[in-house]
């Protein structure tokens, strides 16, 4: 039997229970719709890469930018193309060189690039010295890809050689982390390597410093 | 192709979901000192709680599944950092799903812990990523924490998604905390 203070109690009111299915459909079909407009494209997805030859011997890998093995060393020759086509080619011509060695998907390399791009259109490099890039480690899934586009971005004005997708540049002078760089004397030996990224107030000591080489 | 198919969906609904944990995050900063806030995040623990452990399972499911996908099949090699996360996300996933299938109320003993740590994982991890010279010069041959394999509208990066993931998890299992000591109390 009811009594009159049960009849006037209001009952609680329930609770609505969160939309669930609606809230997790919902994000799953707008991923789905963003990922199908930026995404949906003729690309066939092969990776971008050269067809660079390498002839000589190959440097030994730089464990220790402190101790390199391969100092004094002669550089392997490379024969390569960057991405118009141009053929590059780093000869053993007896001229110095300085080598500098990039990935796109590392954030140093991107770092690097306008410092780089900058240098070379302030007049800054010897006339002594011939500087070359390679790009290498380049791989489609990772970030800031395709390397052409990127250096495009750039406006990249240094001598490229387009590495293929075993990194056989890379190996070839003893690669160990990005952006890697190789500095040759006059007699084309190795005169020293680094791993990692040069600022930019330090170029113009790399740089007279092989141009001193060449005086020598 | 693919692998940018699949990081185009997983980064998007990690900005979507993302802003909600954003929201659940200011309104639940806002109920200490609103009224009406406090009203509002109310209604959400009443509305979402019973289903929140569920929820955060979800995600952690989603976080896993999206990791072995990374490794796996796209063949991205984890770095160090992203050993520390996975250590941190796998196991929410089995304890999240066995707290919700049992509605156990007392996993959040356990699952708080590993969410909160590995949301600092993924903040660190992003931020070096975000500012690579905190972790040195060069990115290293092989996988540097610093590198990014995925990095989608100029920002989302896996660790980023991870950060989301754990602080999602945290959010729910909140919402799931309150809403039982809610039920508790209530007549």
């Amino acid at each position: 039997m009811t009594t009159k203070n049960q009849a006037a109690r209001p009952r609680a009111a329930t609770p609505k229970k969160f939309p669930v299915l609606p809230v997790v459909g919902g994000i799953v079909v707008v991923a789905l719709l963003v990922t199908i407009l930026l995404t949906f494209s003729g690309n066939s997805g092969a990776t971008e890469s050269g067809e660079p030859t390498v002839t000589g011997n190959a440097l030994p890998v730089l464990q220790d930018n402190a101790s390199d093995p391969a100092i004094g060393l002669p550089i392997p020759e490379v024969a390569g193309a960057d991405f118009a086509g141009n053929r590059v080619t780093i000869a053993r011509d007896g001229r110095a060189k300085v080598i500098v060695f990039l990935a796109h998907w590392c954030p140093h390399c991107q770092y690097e690039a306008p410092i780089l791009r900058d240098f070379v259109d302030q007049g800054l490099v010897p006339d002594t010295v011939d500087f070359y890039s390679v790009t290498t480690g380049i791989s489609a899934t990772r970030d800031n890809y395709p390397p052409s586009e990127w250096l495009e971005r750039e406006g990249w004005n240094i001598p490229l050689i387009v590495d293929d997708t075993g990194n056989t540049v890379g190996e070839a002078f003893g690669l160990s982390a990005y952006p890697f760089w190789v500095i040759v004397g006059p007699d084309d030996t190795v005169l020293g390597r680094l791993a990692g990224r040069i600022e930019a107030d330090n170029l113009p000591a790399l740089f007279d410093g092989v141009a001193a080489e060449t005086a020598g | 192709m693919t692998v940018i198919r699949v990081s185009t969906f997983l980064a998007t609904g990690a900005v979507i979901l993302g802003i909600l944990v954003l929201a659940g995050v200011l309104l639940w900063l806002a109920a200490r000192i609103s009224p009406g806030a406090a009203r509002l995040w109310g209604g959400l623990v009443d509305s979402a709680g019973e289903q929140a452990p569920f929820l955060a399972w979800l995600v952690a499911l989603t976080a896993t599944l999206g990791s072995l996908y990374y490794s796996e099949v796209a063949h991205f090699v984890p770095c160090t950092f992203c050993w520390y996360q996975r250590i941190a996300m796998y196991p929410l996933a089995v304890i999240l799903g066995i707290a919700a299938f049992r509605r156990d109320r007392e996993a959040w003993r356990f699952t708080v812990p590993l969410a909160a740590v590995g949301a600092g994982l993924a903040a660190y991890h992003y931020l070096i990523q975000q500012f690579p010279n905190l972790s040195g010069g060069a990115c290293s041959e092989g996988v540097p924490c610093s590198a990014a394999y995925v990095w989608r509208f100029g920002f989302v990066s896996i660790p980023l998604m991870a950060l989301v993931s754990f602080a999602a998890i945290l959010l729910l299992t909140a919402i799931s905390v309150a809403h039982a000591r809610r039920a508790s109390v209530s007549p």
